[in-house]
């Protein structure tokens, strides 16, 4: 491949996605880019858990109800403004979800899936009944935004494109840290991440912690740009399923997998939406779409165009030469850091 | 909170109790499909919901009463489920995080063609009998119970009946409840697994079928009505333990008389929250339920 393309995209991204409002005015195409960016920061936060860490949480729309009540209630009891409040008050999500990770994280593979949905279905119960709090079924209103409203997604837009950065910024350093392997260990076997002195109840509640960070901060957000939620949209099941959808679809367990998926995923369904109008197709297609991921392109795209990329480059050379060859690559290029992806495919036996 | 009279507690205890009954056949087969293959069917709700589509549709068309339309949604419903397993369920690693998401996926497929077929408006078969009710006398208590339940009760027991013959005297339910035990074993004495497998959710389904069919006698439903009773069903299943049918039987009637008599001493909107927290809990700190075995999976 291209070296300096491949090593500089991102700033090219980054500099597209600053032009993008600038390019397409129309305020459908400035909800479209917030929507996607905010797909994309959910995701990346989701994979932390789900992918890094190989805990499919169903449920984490749950957290991004909370940051979205939060968020809402602050600024109507207190006054906070949601532009600050959202990542601070994202911080007690994050508590929540620590103290609950604690719990739940007794159980393992369905028997957790099945947990978190317990947990959003008891998230959205009391948010339909705790009246004096939330408002109840109607929901609750806030402030609206001091700008003026024709300009008004275009402050979201960019506030939105800072945190998918950061997002995509602690998703990274966490791959390539300590902790990260440790993560990586315990999706590959959590048994011997234990024996080789891997704390993975430690590791799990914290994963499961962080990864509630950005989806809490995405509510947060949401809420503001919303100016109304209510407990049926802010804890929609729907929203985890993007998420999920979104990271496998990109490649689960990879950095730039989910933002991928965001940005093939939300301007896909929104074509869908405007083309045949009723959301019920849309969540026919959703499911087929997530039956089809799961039999034909189980690991995601970025996995499964990497090791085709790296097949065709691969010297037909015998076994222990071609190992030989990818090892020493991997060497070099983990000092000039590599963009992480799969583990599993740096080590490979070479293709006939 | 205050309490209701002993003498609506009493009422509501029994039709909690009719409720708990029909809860059994819904839940079977998913806890069935769980022993078989550990396979938490997320998609059995939907599954639910459209059968009773299906019966709706076979009353208001056809005139067929739901009860009558078990001996057309069944076998319809056992092929369905074999061929589910077999061009779905089987071609996925087998990896429960996968094939959890691999049901759900397939939940929320149906519920979007449910929807779209039929839009949202809530239905509910409405027979002659619809509403009657008969009074029991117990001492001197009056129970009045509704026919559209004793109906839907007897036809889950009779239902029940024949999936436990099915499981005891057959050489298929001797196949099934050896693979349960052990799969491995199972094929070393010459049983046909991957047969098996495919059969018991077909049987699963067969079972969802007449259970849906009851189903739209008692209830109104709608597409994503299946999102509040899978998570009702698998707390059932989950109590009694993952996997056991006596288990699910035990559950069935505890949540139906939990449910019932929440619904009178706290309130209407709140009491699902019942099965919720029991789900959760019972998952985090006893995952074999009351009657099952702790199982591992993969």
């Amino acid at each position: 491949m291209l070296p300096h393309l491949t090593r500089r995209w991102p700033v090219y991204a980054v500099l597209a996605l600053l032009a993008y409002p600038w390019i397409w005015r129309a305020p459908y195409f400035h909800l479209l880019g917030f929507d996607t960016l905010l797909g994309a920061t959910m995701a990346v936060s989701w994979n932390i858990m789900g992918g890094y860490t190989g805990y499919k949480s169903l449920g984490h729309s749950a957290f991004f109800g909370l940051g979205a009540y939060l968020v809402a209630i602050a600024a109507n009891r207190w006054g906070w403004n949601p532009l600050w409040s959202a990542p601070l008050l994202a911080l007690v999500v994050v508590a929540v979800a620590l103290l609950l990770g604690w719990i739940m994280l007794r159980t393992t593979g369905s028997a957790f899936v099945i947990a978190t949905i317990a947990l959003l279905l008891i998230f959205r119960l009391l948010a339909l009944n705790l009246r004096g709090i939330t408002g109840g079924a109607p929901g609750l209103s806030q402030p609206l935004p001091p700008w003026s409203p024709e300009f008004s997604r275009l402050p979201f837009f960019y506030y939105m494109l800072i945190w998918t950065l950061v997002a995509v910024a602690v998703s990274a350093f966490i791959v390539r840290s300590r902790f990260g392997l440790g993560l990586l260990a315990i999706r590959d076997d959590e048994g011997k991440a234990e024996m080789v002195g891997v704390n993975t109840t430690l590791y799990k509640v914290l994963a499961f912690g962080l990864s509630a960070y950005f989806v809490g901060l995405g509510g947060g957000i949401w809420s503001y740009f919303q100016t109304h939620i209510s407990p049926v949209f802010a804890f929609d099941l729907r929203i985890g399923v993007d998420m999920i959808l979104m990271t496998m679809l990109g490649g689960l367990g990879t950095v730039w997998g989910p933002v991928l998926g965001a940005f093939i995923l939300i301007p896909a369904r929104d074509f869908i939406l405007f083309r045949f109008g009723a959301t019920q197709i849309h969540l026919a297609i959703s499911g087929a779409l997530m039956l089809a991921i799961i039999l034909f392109l189980p690991r995601g795209i970025l996995p499964t165009l990497q090791e085709w990329l790296e097949r065709r480059r691969a010297p037909a050379s015998a076994f222990v030469g071609a190992r030989l060859m990818t090892e020493l690559r991997d060497e070099s290029a983990a000092t000039a850091s590599t963009p992480p992806g799969d583990p599993h495919s740096r080590v490979r036996p070479a293709p006939r | 909170m205050s309490l209701p009279p002993t003498s609506v507690l009493i009422q509501v205890a029994i039709g909690g109790l009719l409720t708990g009954g029909v809860y059994a056949l819904l839940v079977s087969g998913l806890t069935l499909i769980f022993g078989v293959m550990r396979v938490i069917n997320i998609a059995h709700g939907a599954f639910l919901v459209l059968s009773a589509y299906l019966a709706y549709w076979l009353f208001t068309l056809l005139g067929m009463d739901p009860i009558v339309s078990i001996a057309v949604l069944a076998p319809l419903f056992f092929v369905f489920g074999v061929l589910v397993q077999r061009y779905l369920i089987a071609r996925v690693r087998q990896e429960p995080g996968l094939l959890v998401l691999v049901t759900f996926a397939l939940a929320i497929t149906l519920e979007g063609v449910m929807g779209s077929l039929w839009r949202t408006t809530g239905r509910s078969v409405r027979t002659a009998y619809t509403g009657e009710v008969v009074p029991l006398a117990l001492g001197d208590l009056t129970v009045r119970l509704p026919i559209v339940q004793l109906v839907g009760f007897a036809a889950a027991v009779i239902a029940l009946g024949v999936l436990y013959l099915l499981l005891t005297r057959s050489d298929l339910g001797r196949a099934i409840r050896a693979t349960i035990q052990n799969p491995d074993a199972a094929q070393l004495v010459g049983v046909n697994v991957a047969l098996v497998r495919a059969l018991t959710f077909g049987a699963a389904l067969a079972s969802v079928a007449a259970g849906g069919a009851v189903f739209s006698l008692i209830w109104t439903f709608n597409a994503s009505s299946h999102e509040a009773w899978i998570s009702k069903m698998l707390s059932i299943v989950v109590l009694g333990g993952m996997g056991s049918l006596p288990g699910a039987l035990v559950g069935a009637l505890i949540i139906g008389v939990a449910e019932a008599v929440a619904a009178v001493t706290i309130t209407t909107y709140l009491s699902p929250i019942v099965s919720y927290l029991i789900l959760f809990f019972i998952l985090v700190f006893r995952p074999q339920g009351l009657l099952g075995s702790r199982i591992r999976e993969a």
